[in-house]
């Protein structure tokens, strides 16, 4: 799962950090085949992740 | 005895009597305009409708049959796979995609239940941003949590689209409750554009 990648990268951060509407990351899932993906990544200090780390 | 209107260049009109006893009294508007009848190809429209007359604008209440995995702190858009009815076939159940074909202001209702302890948030999107969120309370005692979110949604009747997205936070995936009385998507036009 993208969240448990994220984690592993990035343990500080919450489930705070990944809350709709209050968190400043979302991961989305359209249902579409396609899996989970970043859809906001607005974190102060952690930047986004790249694909190579997410592979 | 019939009434025959000619046409100043061609065609006619032929106003004709009921084929039945009595007198029938026919009383025209007393303003400009055009007459429906039953042979109009149009039809009465929305716009045409007296305050009070329900139209019939689209409708439709979806659910979901097949249990949907929800993977942990992530956003998943919600599969609704059958139909209890869709008037204006503007659901797809290939996609959980409600848009109408009418424009106005539809009354949207979603309800989610995941199997899951504590609370999760049922998620309204419109045009694939969200729109909506309410969240589904966990009820003590029951490993379900459950909530429906209910608002008025302006439609452009076009290209705007409606689905339902859950989120949840326990740590781990959870399933739905994949049945007809706890996983529902319904709408309807209430008022025209």
């Amino acid at each position: 799962m993208l969240y448990d990648k994220i984690k592993t990268i990035y343990p500080q951060l919450t489930i705070a950090d990944f809350a709709p509407a209050t968190g400043t990351i979302m991961l989305q899932n359209d249902s579409d085949g396609k899996g989970d993906y970043i859809a906001k990544w607005e974190h102060p200090t952690f930047p986004r992740p790249t694909d190579e780390e997410l592979a | 005895m019939s009434i025959v209107l000619v046409g100043s260049t061609s065609g006619s009109v032929t106003l004709q009597e009921p084929a039945v006893a009595g007198t029938t009294v026919l009383t025209l508007p007393a303003v400009s305009g055009t007459v429906i009848t039953t042979g109009s190809s149009g039809g009465v429209s929305q716009a045409m409708l007296a305050t009070g007359v329900a139209g019939t604008g689209p409708a439709f209440l979806a659910y979901q049959t097949t249990v949907q995995s929800v993977a942990n702190a992530t956003v998943v858009k919600i599969n609704f796979d059958t139909e209890v009815f869709d008037t204006n076939n503007n659901f797809d159940t290939s996609n959980g995609r409600f848009t109408p074909t009418v424009a106005g202001y539809y009354q949207i209702n979603l309800t989610i239940s995941l199997q899951m302890v504590g609370n999760s948030l049922g998620m309204l999107f419109k045009n694939g941003a969200h729109y909506l969120g309410a969240v589904t309370t966990g009820i003590a005692g029951i490993s379900n949590s459950l909530g429906t979110q209910s608002c008025v949604v302006s439609m452009n009747g076009s290209t705007d689209y409606l689905e339902g997205y859950v989120y949840q936070g326990t740590g781990g995936a959870v399933n739905s409750n994949n049945d007809s009385k706890f996983m529902q998507f319904s709408g309807s036009l209430i008022r025209s554009a």
